[in-house]
């Protein structure tokens, strides 16, 4: 835990993690944009191909990949569920009392839960093979533009990356106070939903406390290190693209324009 | 020295080069024009400061005056609450005066349009490493105090490097803040206050939270950037050892200074320091009592320069005194072992742990002792960030012993310690614990045992809570788990966790009460009181008493003394004798102290990667106090002065406190004891 690596970053060096952060991010944008445009099965195809192949180059192992998907397994199971027996379609296989089940309906079932799987799971890569502070980096840098529009694009990435600094900070903390009071009787195992919430207000207010005390001190070491927001600011970080980047940018249009042209041309189940 | 904010253009580089170049003639301008000859870089006249209040009695800073000169090396010490971090953040523009002037590098502090400029050349390094750090990688964090004056991007890098080699941590530049050590991210901290290049750097405690090891990490610094980089230096601290590096010491009581001087004078001013609420430091204690013993010892406060007194004087002694009395029989009279006495020896130690038992007469068999064999541990067992933290330890701990544990951070000690009550659970304790069938030919693993106050931790049929009253736990830094809305709710909560019904009304008020007068505060006037309110050290003694509450046989401190000033150290100490001797039975500290350790600890046990290397009383441990340094560890002072002598041919055999260590060099001189010899 006590590192940046906390989250889901999996270490590793390959053509993926590699990337700038910023072609990742908008290369999953334009991934989730094609999975939203296709609209046939050759269309997902097309996607779940580019995820494998990146997959295969980012070198991260399917279990851990596939541990994104076990959070939204409830969500995947629930509206699969509701489709299966309440979409409307023609060619009816069952039929149970309000209940039916449609040859429409299977299809239309599983593809969108195809859908949501290549999803999550490509939004997984993105964590997996990207430090929260270079997605940090990334975003402040895409986002640049917004300075025009004064937002304060600048301040929002500092507090995204003092936020990054504290969370391993605070995690050991909770976890040095958790065991004080477990050492002085403190019981968080047992007990009834009231019980267990009551059981935290000892945790949770001297965490508070050092959380703010942590504040105003960062806030005394930034003063004196002479910040005063981003109007003299200059900006040590500077984000490179290479031939990674071009490449991955190649790939992302290809798979844009493949699954228009899918759609167009073959027919379309939804 | 108007400027406007530099536009974002291709030659930014260069003209911000310009305006620096600017600024620093126009400063040493003023500088050289004032009427002293000698350079100011810091000046208070007359500065009053106060947090609200309107009584003068409640000012943090009342009538200060002083100066430090450029490319001065200054202590401030103090007792805390007495103004020294008020002072700091004066002098960098985070508070500004009620009254009075102050000037920094000739500008005038009280003037807004000076604050950037002034904390441009003042870099302050504060006490807690944690809290200071803006960024998850290092570099990034260093860029930060350039990054927000300016400075352009080429000229950053280099800034980083130059930092970065000036705290010898060149090679931690893309690492994570977080993994690093005290030390080290204090290190990180002065790098990230160097790359302003200020000529003033304060360091407001800084190294109060760390090992010695850290400490002594961060002096060295420190004194270098002060000796080669020529920037003036403002210590504020606790320890003597580290005001002794200094050029002159400031010494601040109640808002007021009231002794300045050179510290190696200052420090041995003993009424004074007294009233001052300081303590006098422990090697001039030591000559003290020499003296009065009739050894004439100048007042020093390095083991080096008693060694060499001691010496001066025993030789004198010996050529005053024939040859024949000289009473080297009182080594042998002591009957201690001698070098070979050796680390590791678990049958002695187990023996020793009995006996130390039986002398205190309280040996009952299991109530308060702790037998541990085969321990190990491994923290993310079967992950790729799995860590062994215990490999093996085999420790006793005898009933009604002031045990000291130390060892290097990473050794493995608080690991050990969280074992104890059961924080951390043994795998076979478990719920859902099976025993593993053994495949054929396969060695069984060495057997575990963990027996703490009679109960047997290896056993899942255990009654955990029970032990957890028995063994109470005090963590570093106890005042930081406070939580309750008074004192008496925040005491009262071990005692309602553990017991088993609704206990009455009265019992929780006299426990609480007991408790609150065991660690010397008064039940009545502060039961009602915010625990937040209170001072530093009423906040960590109103946990102790939260913690000792239940009466367990077993009580364990993990640093209890740390932060504290000398005077809280002491009072501290005094406080565990009081609770070992009418409270708890046993009493375990983890310190990295070492004259905290031989002072005070009938034994102590060394960690040391996962396993215990010795443990064994101070007067062996720290016979050979190479082994200990090796591993990163201190020596207690007296050990150091004893080595030291040794070297010249004087061997004093003491158990290393400083009251038998004096009696030992009276006796080695033939001073016979008790009184002083004119």
């Amino acid at each position: 835990m006590r590192d940046v690596a906390f989250g889901q970053y999996y270490p590793a060096q390959s053509f993926v993690h590699k990337c700038d952060p910023r072609t990742k991010i908008l290369f999953l944008i334009v991934y989730i944009a094609a999975i939203f445009t296709a609209k046939n099965f050759y269309g997902l195809a097309a996607c779940a191909a580019v995820f494998v192949l990146v997959m295969a180059f980012s070198r991260v192992p399917v279990r851990s990949v596939l541990r994104s998907v076990k959070a939204i397994i409830f969500l995947l199971v629930f509206t699969a569920v509701l489709n299966l027996f309440f979409y409307s379609g023609e060619t009816v296989l069952v039929k149970w009392g309000f209940l039916k089940i449609t040859k429409e309906g299977i299809f239309y079932t599983i593809f969108l839960a195809v859908r949501l799987f290549l999803l999550v799971m490509g939004s997984a890569i993105l964590t997996l093979t990207t430090t929260p502070v270079s997605l940090t980096d990334g975003l402040e840098s895409l986002l640049y533009p917004l300075k025009l529009v004064r937002f304060p694009v600048h301040e929002l990435a500092l507090i995204m990356s003092i936020a990054l600094r504290f969370i391993p900070i605070l995690t050991d903390e909770t976890g040095r106070i958790i065991n004080a009071q477990k050492a002085r009787g403190a019981d968080f195992e047992t007990g009834g939903l009231i019980r267990r919430i009551k059981a935290i207000i000892p945790v949770l207010i001297p965490l508070l406390i050092s959380a703010f005390r942590r504040a105003d001190e960062l806030g005394d070491a930034m003063d004196a290190r002479c910040y005063s927001g981003s109007k003299v600011r200059t900006k040590y970080k500077k984000l490179t693209f290479t031939w990674r980047d071009f490449l991955t940018f190649f790939i992302g249009a290809a798979l844009l324009a493949g699954v228009i042209l899918l759609r167009v041309y073959l027919p379309q189940i939804i | 020295m108007r400027r406007s904010p530099p536009e974002i253009s291709g030659n930014r580089g260069d003209r911000l080069k310009g305006m620096y170049e600017i600024f620093r003639k126009e400063t040493s301008r003023i500088l050289k024009s004032g009427k002293n000859e000698i350079m100011e870089a810091i000046k208070f006249e007359k500065v009053n400061f106060s947090y609200g209040g309107e009584e003068k009695d409640s000012f943090a800073l009342r009538d200060v005056s002083f100066a430090v000169e450029e490319g001065e090396f200054v202590a401030v010490l103090g007792h805390n609450g007495s103004g020294k971090s008020t002072l700091a953040r004066l002098v960098d523009g985070l508070l500004s005066p009620s009254e009075g002037k102050i000037s920094v590098l000739g500008l005038d502090a009280a003037e807004g349009k000076n604050t950037f400029e002034i904390r441009k050349n003042v870099g302050i390094v504060f006490q807690n490493p944690d809290n200071q750090t803006v960024a998850s990688i290092v570099e990034d964090d260093i860029a930060f105090g350039p990054e927000n004056i300016g400075i352009p991007r080429e000229e950053i890098g280099r800034r980083i490097s130059f930092a970065l080699d000036a705290v010898g941590m060149s090679e931690f530049r893309h690492s994570t803040p977080s993994r690093l050590s005290g030390g080290q991210k204090q290190r990180i901290a002065i790098a990230g206050v160097l790359a302003l290049k200020p000529k003033i750097m304060i360091l407001d405690e800084s190294t109060a939270m760390l090992d010695p090891r850290g400490r002594k990490e961060v002096t060295d610094v420190v004194l270098k950037l002060n000796r080669e980089e020529k920037i003036t230096v403002l210590l504020i601290t606790h320890f003597p050892e580290e005001a002794m590096l200094a050029d002159r010491a400031i010494v601040m009581n109640r808002g007021e200074i009231v002794m300045q001087g050179k510290p190696a004078e200052i420090l041995c001013r003993e009424d004074e320091l007294e009233t001052f609420n300081l303590t006098l430091p422990r090697p001039v204690q030591i000559c003290r009592d020499l003296r009065k013993r009739g050894l004439p010892i100048e007042d020093v406060l390095t083991p080096e320069a008693l060694g060499e007194e001691l010496f001066g004087a025993l030789e004198e002694r010996r050529k005053r005194v024939s040859p024949s009395e000289v009473p080297l029989s009182e080594n042998e009279k002591a009957g201690l072992p001698a070098e070979d006495a050796s680390f590791s020896k678990t049958a002695e130690t187990a023996a020793l742990s009995t006996e130390a038992g039986e002398r205190e007469g309280k040996s009952d068999d299991s109530v308060g002792r702790i037998d541990c064999r085969n321990l190990s541990y491994i923290y993310n067992a079967g992950s790729p960030f799995a860590s062994q933290a215990l490999n093996g330890v085999d420790l006793t701990i005898g009933s009604g012993e002031f045990f000291g544990i130390i060892g290097h951070t990473g050794s493995g000690k608080s690991t050990f310690v969280q074992h104890l009550n059961a924080l951390i659970k043994l795998p076979t304790a478990e719920k859902k614990y099976k025993p593993k069938k053994l495949k054929k030919g396969e060695v069984p693993p060495p057997l575990v045992k963990l027996t703490v106050d009679g109960y047997d931790l290896t056993d899942k049929k255990t009654d955990f809570r029970e032990l957890r009253s028995k063994v109470g736990m005090v963590f570093q830094y106890p005042e930081y788990q406070l939580f309750a809305e008074t004192v008496f709710a925040d005491v009262a909560f071990g005692l309602k966790n553990f017991s088993k019904e609704e206990p009455k009304e009265e019992e929780v008020k006299q426990a609480v009460r007991d408790a609150l007068e065991t660690v010397g505060l008064d039940y009545e006037e502060i039961k009602n009181r915010s625990p937040f309110e209170l001072s530093g050290g009423q906040k960590r003694r109103v946990a102790i008493a939260g913690v000792i509450v239940t009466k367990p046989e077993i009580l364990v401190l993990d640093e209890p003394a740390a932060g504290l000033d000398p005077l809280g150290k002491r009072e501290i100490m005094q406080l565990l004798h009081k609770i070992h001797k009418d409270w708890c039975k046993t009493v375990i500290i983890v310190s990295h102290d070492m004259d905290e350790i031989s002072e005070n600890c009938s034994r102590a046990a060394v960690f040391s990667d996962g396993k215990v290397i010795a443990s064994a009383r101070p007067s062996e441990l720290f016979l050979s106090p190479d082994r200990l340094t090796a591993l990163g560890l201190d020596v207690p002072f007296t050990a150091k002065v004893t080595e030291f002598l040794a070297g010249k041919g004087i061997k004093i055999s003491s158990d290393f406190t400083c009251r038998d260590f004096v009696e030992k060099v009276c006796g080695y001189a033939g001073i016979a004891g008790g009184e002083a010899h004119a």
